[in-house]
Parts: C-alpha cells; structure tokens; sequence
C-alpha cells in the first residue's frame, strides 16, 4: 500500500516538535514508532500534510528510577520497558500486559507512549478508504450514520491498548507538554469518553513521560483474542493491589478503560467486583467477537484474575 | 514534494538514496536497490514478510519511513550469505523443507536471526514466541521452529 504525500521531519527537541505542529495545526500528526500510525495513514483515516517523527528527542527515550516513581519516556519501547527489572519484580500487572502486547517484533518497535495514545477501532472502521467509502463513512469518520450499531447516534469504537488499564491500576500519572508549558495528569484523565475523539489532549501536545509509583504490587492482566501471537484486545482485564488495597481495570470495550477499587480484605471482594464490572460494560457488535460472549469474559477473566489473586491458581 | 536524500547501510555496503519523504523503508530496498527479498504482502504490520533487521532489531519495513533510517545499518536476506555459503538459518530452512510457497521465509529467517543474535541458546519456547511475529499461511511453523532449533545448534558447535 502506497502512502499519501505528506513532508517528515524529525525535530530533536520537544520545543521544536511543538512549534512544527503548530505551524502547520490541524495538518500534523506525531510519529513515533509508527505501528499504529502508519497503517492509519496507509488506510487514509489520518491525512496529514506533515509526519514530525519524536523519535529522536533524546529526553524522551530513557527509564529513571527514583525512590517514588518509576519515570518512563514516551519513547521507550514496550520490549525495553518489559524488560526492565523493576517492572519484571514489582509491577505484574503490567508485566503482564507488555507481554500480551501485539508479538515480540511490534514490541521492539512500538512505543508506551504511542501504546497508550493508540486510536480506537472498530470493525467497520480500519479498513482500507475504498472499503469504507462503499459502505458509506460513518461517524467517526465524520459521516451521519454508526455502521456498527443501527441507527446510533454515537460511536462505540473500541480503545485496544493492553498496557492503559494495567497503567492505571497502578495509579499512573502522564506528563504532557504544550505550548503553554507542562502539566501532569492522572492516566484515567486523558480520556474523553467518547470513542470518535477517545482523548482530553489540546491539539498539538505531546505525552512525554509515564510515572509510575515505585511500589511494589501484586497483580496480573489477562485478554482474550483470536491469534494468541499477535491480536489487539477484544476484553482485556488488568488488577493491581497494594497493601490490600486494590484496583480492577477493563480495556478494550468501548472508549475507554473502566476502573473499579476494590478491598481485599472485604467478604466476597472477587464474586462483587466480576459482576460489578460486567455489569458496567457494554459491549456492542463492533469486533469478531459477539457483545453477549465479551460481556460475559468481562466476568470470567476478571474471577480468573481473583483466584490468581488468592493464590488459588488461574 | 521535494526529494530527501538518505545515507545508510545496507548489507554491509554504505548506500546514499534519494527517496520521497513519504516512502517506505520496504519501497526503497525493493523499488530503488532491487533488494526483493524483501516482501510486501499486508502492508499494514500484521504478518511480518517485510521484516528486515534495522541495528540489530527487526523491524518491518512497511511502517518505517525511508528518511528514519539517515545513519542506520540495515540487513535483509541478500546479506545473509557470505563467500557463496548460506548462513546456516538459510541452509536449515532448505534441509528441513521449512519452505513451502516461500513468501515468508525472508521474514521467518530474519526474525530467526535476530533471536540468535541476541541469545544463542533459545528454548524451544523463545523460538516460538519470536516466530509468532511471522505469519505463515502454508502453515508450515513445525518445520520452521525445526530449523531454527537445528540452525541454532549448529551456530553454537561452530
């Protein structure tokens, strides 16, 4: 597949990266590793006129451990981070979904900071342009009609990213930067809530760092996909616990992950939260997988995560 | 749109290509340097047959941008051989028929190749999870994981 026109620059500071975007606002688009961009723009769901390439802005590309976070570049990659001894010893749950992420060769490309900014998908939406203009573009594409759910006047496309709901059961802060400087935000603030537009970012600003607390946990993640070596998730369950304190997240299910406290000390914690969970899912008939079959796994994976838990296996 | 002009590495011989700021990596080592080991079959990332070895990490070239590779050493299959002896990935793909159509195995052996690089004794288990980057529509994996296992222990006696 050919790519449409567009100029590449590749700025090697963060400044200099925003001042491109804003030069040419509206029209740019941020790359990074590309696994998820350059499809996009292959499929003509991006056309920008310029592609400015962060990989070469040196400050974005390191881990640092502190004695309260564990400070993450953007540009650090999923096979590098997962790698990392201190997520590999204190944060399974993101071990975990590193691991789950794509296949070995995407991770050594893909970025966390492009993994968590991933765009929302959608069966009737990433296909190639000839395919969609047949069917008629749909909302997201800024078309009038949902070609997934009849007659819906919203989009219900799905946020797929593995490692955001494993992210935010360990309470992970983001850092973005702008033209009007830097700010520092809860992970589960970056989302809109809204599948066609699945992120609160000014146009133009750049997550440049993830912190993580530097805690040790207890956690896991699991998915359920087709192809086990590749596939993005069609549910994906992430639960984190802290001196018995604990968090549940559910990705892949609408525009983005749902998150649930919970208390390991209190009586039937585990039965409570899978259906609590479930219950707020809702799934629709957007994936390959039928809404009745994801709703239910919502309650099934999450019971696997808790006997895992409970030292009662998986 | 203006033209860039890209110096990089490739098998080993330092190549300088003007590309368009827009092409892809796979584009310019088929279209431009006539490298067609290189394949293009999905395009979008999903099946591997483009893989192609970027300073030491493989990588498929249709979602790298040519103009990111200013500076890189890259190795397609082309640059496994050397002095007319195959590399032995490529000879034990051939012993034990881990080819079929063929339209994979550039990418199988590339991504083969950078696990042992990286680890000269792979599990069985490491083997498979690297080869599961590849996708194999024949289906052949069992020959393939076998070769991979056979060329390893090959690479290691010698």
């Amino acid at each position: 597949m050919i790519l449409p026109e567009f100029e590449y620059k590749k700025p090697k500071v963060i400044k200099k990266a925003l001042q491109l975007f804003q030069a040419n606002r509206g029209d740019a688009v941020y790359l990074s590793g590309g696994t998820d961009l350059v499809p996009r723009i292959k499929q003509r769901l991006e056309k920008p006129s310029i592609v400015i390439d962060l990989k070469n802005i040196s400050s974005l590309n390191k881990i640092e451990l502190s004695r309260s976070w564990l400070k993450i570049g953007a540009n650090v990659t999923i096979y590098e981070l997962k790698n990392h001894p201190f997520v590999k010893d204190n944060l399974p749950a993101l071990a975990d979904s590193l691991e789950a992420t794509a296949c070995e060769t995407i991770q050594m490309r893909g970025t966390i900071g492009g993994n968590v900014l991933q765009n929302t998908r959608c069966l009737f939406y990433n296909k190639s342009d000839e395919w969609r203009k047949a069917k008629g573009y749909c909302l997201k594409m800024g078309g009038q009609v949902c070609n997934a759910v009849k007659g819906a006047k919203m989009c219900f496309a799905n946020y797929t990213s593995d490692n955001a709901p494993a992210l935010i059961t360990l309470e992970t802060q983001v850092r973005l930067s702008g033209v009007d400087g830097s700010r520092q935000i809860p992970l589960a603030a970056i989302f809109s809530g809204k599948s066609d537009r699945p992120f609160t970012l000014q146009p133009g600003e750049i997550l440049t760092h993830i912190f993580i607390p530097a805690n040790k946990t207890r956690g896991c993640y699991l998915k359920i996909r087709v192809r086990d070596s590749i596939d993005y998730p069609l549910v994906g369950a992430a639960a984190s616990l802290k001196n018995g304190n604990g968090c549940l997240a559910i990705g892949g299910i609408g525009a983005k992950p749902l998150h649930f406290d919970f208390d390991e000390t209190e009586d039937g914690w585990g039965e409570r939260i899978a259906r609590e969970a479930a219950s707020h899912v809702t799934p629709v008939a957007n994936t390959v997988l039928s809404p009745t079959y994801r709703k239910k796994m919502v309650y099934v994976l999450v019971k696997r995560i808790v006997r895992k838990l409970s030292g009662e296996g998986c | 749109m203006k033209r860039v002009k890209v110096n990089f590495t490739v098998n080993g011989e330092k190549v300088s290509v003007e590309v368009k700021q827009y092409e892809t990596l796979l584009e310019t080592l088929r279209e431009r340097l006539c490298l067609t080991g290189v394949k293009e079959s999905c395009s979008i990332g999903s099946c591997g047959a483009c893989t192609v070895i970027l300073d030491g990490i493989p990588v498929r070239s249709c979602l790298v941008l040519s103009p990111e590779v200013e500076g890189k050493s890259i190795t397609t299959v082309e640059g496994l051989e050397k002095n007319g002896i195959l590399h032995p990935l490529q000879q034990a793909f051939m012993e034990k028929g881990a080819v079929q159509c063929g339209f994979c195995t550039s990418g199988m052996i590339l991504t083969a190749k950078s696990l042992l690089d990286r680890q000269s004794k792979p599990s069985k288990d490491q083997i498979i999870r690297t080869i599961s980057s590849n996708i194999c529509r024949c289906t052949g994996y069992k020959k393939i994981i076998e070769a991979v296992m056979s060329a390893a222990e090959k690479m290691v006696a010698t």
